[in-house]
């Protein structure tokens, strides 16, 4: 096995694991605080050496922490996940049964959709179908909203879409289950739930992705059939645009 | 000094459970307002508590609790599984 | 008469170590709701065909969460073995550890409990509910925070193993429940009670000695 848990390994985990999603320099600066609080060697650039201490202990366990980029921004960001499904995670208490159906069918609407968004009406349309138990517009409000806290699902004017920390979690899973209904980054190749896509042959790329790849570039061209960019993309000074 | 004395006085050592409450809302940060005495609306009450209140009694809270962390999750959560898997209808 | 053979199950280190493992993972998802685990619970749910390995399995799976979470498993109850996960971390990220609705539960926790011990350690209910008036929180009536506060100490408080409700009828009776004294202490609570009045501990002469006992 390798390198041993010391209490700031120990303290790192206890404050992912609660805070659900951790950005990256909030994850550099709980890195420091804990070797400091705990009196334990601290090298500012190893906290991915610190993390794999930690995981190598997760591991036996199914559990782990996991690195991943929001689709929004392109920043990493650190979270707990469990990578079992036994009957015993089965048990995990946080949803009903009726909850957890309504968000595989939210999970569906986005994956399926466009631009990786569901608008709440056709969430809330899903409601009355659940086959556990129909639930009522107004509770089904409610436990979206409980999504949205609990960071499976974020929100922007009504549509809703995955949050980072549901696709850290659950890419993998995701990427087996809706096989090729997956979109996949062009560029990065995982999971795209939010992508700009390609008007003439169809590829997806993640904003942050497209950005990146586009920068410097006044005429921004598809990787693949070298058509000319449709898209928008912010961050990206293109020909006509105000510079 | 006096008051000092007079606190270490074993008839002033039994607790007092009205002083303790309005201890608590001063620190969760009550606002006392002075009752006006044209109060046209009578259901406002002459105090309120702010809204973070109970947050900040929360935050002072688990400094005295050896809780431990939850763990939680969304993979493995689900009790059943559809056999059929999502593939593109061609 | 056939001679039965005594069938010991000789299970291999490997199989006992993922018991072990399992009995982490289970005991992580059921402290997500923190209601005390049953020893019947963990034996139906991980241990079964594994029954006279139960108690090393429960030791090594303690160990896990000590050496890997910093968390303790304790035990609250001994004759009908009911446990519960305390951190054994000195100074816990408390700030961090708990969120939004949790956090707001834990302030009214500790000011019920801090109530229940300054008040000599039992409290009849009616006696509470006028204390927690004082704090604009009505039982019955809806609360921004909390909701229904009776449901909140009834059903959640105390299934949780904090307040305990003594049932002698006519009279109903709150005191600390298990939990209370393995999460926290008469000693935090006092000074807790003592900071917020700003007084010594020692001020409440009684409170403080016990408070004190076992701990000197
Ligand atoms: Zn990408
Ligand atoms: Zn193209």
């Amino acid at each position: 096995m390798a390198a041993h848990m010391t209490n700031a390994h120990r303290r790192f985990l206890q404050v992912l694991m609660s805070n659900r999603i951790t950005e990256g320099s909030e994850a550099r600066k709980l890195h420091q605080h804990c070797c400091e609080t705990d009196k334990v060697y601290y090298a500012h650039d190893k906290l991915d050496d610190f993390i794999s201490t930690i995981n190598s202990h997760l591991q036996p366990l199914f559990m782990q922490i996991r690195k991943g980029i929001s689709e929004d921004d392109g920043r990493a960001h650190y979270a707990v996940v469990n990578l079992a499904e036994t009957e015993v995670t089965k048990m995990a208490s946080d949803y009903t049964e009726m909850e957890l159906e309504l968000f595989r069918k939210t999970m569906d609407l986005i994956i399926l959709s466009e631009n990786g968004f569901a608008s709440s009406t056709d969430i809330l349309n899903l409601a009355d179908q659940l086959k556990t138990k129909k639930m009522k517009k107004k509770e089904a409000e409610q436990v979206l909203k409980v999504f949205v806290e609990d960071k499976w699902l974020s929100e922007k004017n009504g549509e809703y879409t995955l949050h980072t920390r549901c696709i850290i979690e659950m890419e993998q899973y995701i990427l087996s289950y809706y096989q090729d209904l997956a979109k996949k980054c062009n560029l990065c190749h995982s999971l795209a739930i939010q992508s700009q896509v390609c008007e003439s042959c169809g590829i997806g790329m993640h904003l942050p992705c497209a950005r990146k790849y586009f920068r410097g570039q006044t005429e921004p061209r598809c990787p693949k059939c070298n058509e000319f960019w449709s898209c928008d993309t912010p961050g990206v000074n293109r020909m006509g645009s105000q510079t | 000094g006096k008051e000092k004395a007079n606190e270490l006085h074993s008839e002033m050592s039994a607790f007092d459970s009205t002083a303790f409450a309005e201890d608590l809302l001063t620190f969760m940060g009550i606002n006392r307002t002075e009752v006006e005495e044209t109060n046209d609306s009578e259901d406002v009450p002459a105090d309120f508590l702010p809204s973070h209140a109970w947050q900040k009694m929360g935050e002072e809270a688990l400094k005295y609790f050896r809780r431990a962390p939850t763990f939680h999750y969304m993979m493995g959560s689900f009790k059943s599984e559809s056999p059929v898997r999502k593939q593109r209808i061609e | 008469v056939d001679c039965i053979p005594t069938q010991v199950e000789r299970h291999s280190q490997d199989q006992v170590n993922q018991k072990v493992n399992e009995l982490v993972q289970f005991l992580l998802v059921k402290d997500q709701k923190k209601i005390p685990i049953k020893r019947t619970d963990i034996l139906k749910n991980v241990i079964w065909e594994y029954k006279n390995a139960y108690s090393e399995i429960v030791k090594k799976a303690d160990k896990i969460l000590q050496e890997v979470f910093g968390l303790q498993l304790v035990e609250i109850d001994s004759k009908r073995h009911i446990y519960i996960l305390v951190n054994k971390l000195l100074h816990a990220e408390g700030q961090h550890l708990c969120r939004g609705k949790e956090k707001e539960k834990m302030g009214l926790l500790l000011v019920i409990l801090s109530f229940i011990f300054m008040k000599g350690n039992s409290v009849k209910d009616s006696t509470l509910w006028e204390f927690l008036h004082l704090l604009r929180v009505y039982p019955g009536r809806q609360h921004s925070v909390f909701g229904d506060v009776r449901k909140l100490v009834t059903e959640e408080f105390v299934p949780g193993g904090h307040p305990h409700p003594l049932t002698e009828p006519p009279e109903f009776k709150f005191q600390w429940g298990p939990r209370a004294e393995k999460e926290t202490s008469k000693k935090d609570v006092l000074n807790f009670v003592a900071k917020m009045q700003g007084k010594e501990p020692a001020f409440w002469a009684s409170q403080y000695s016990e408070a004190n006992q076992g701990t000197a």
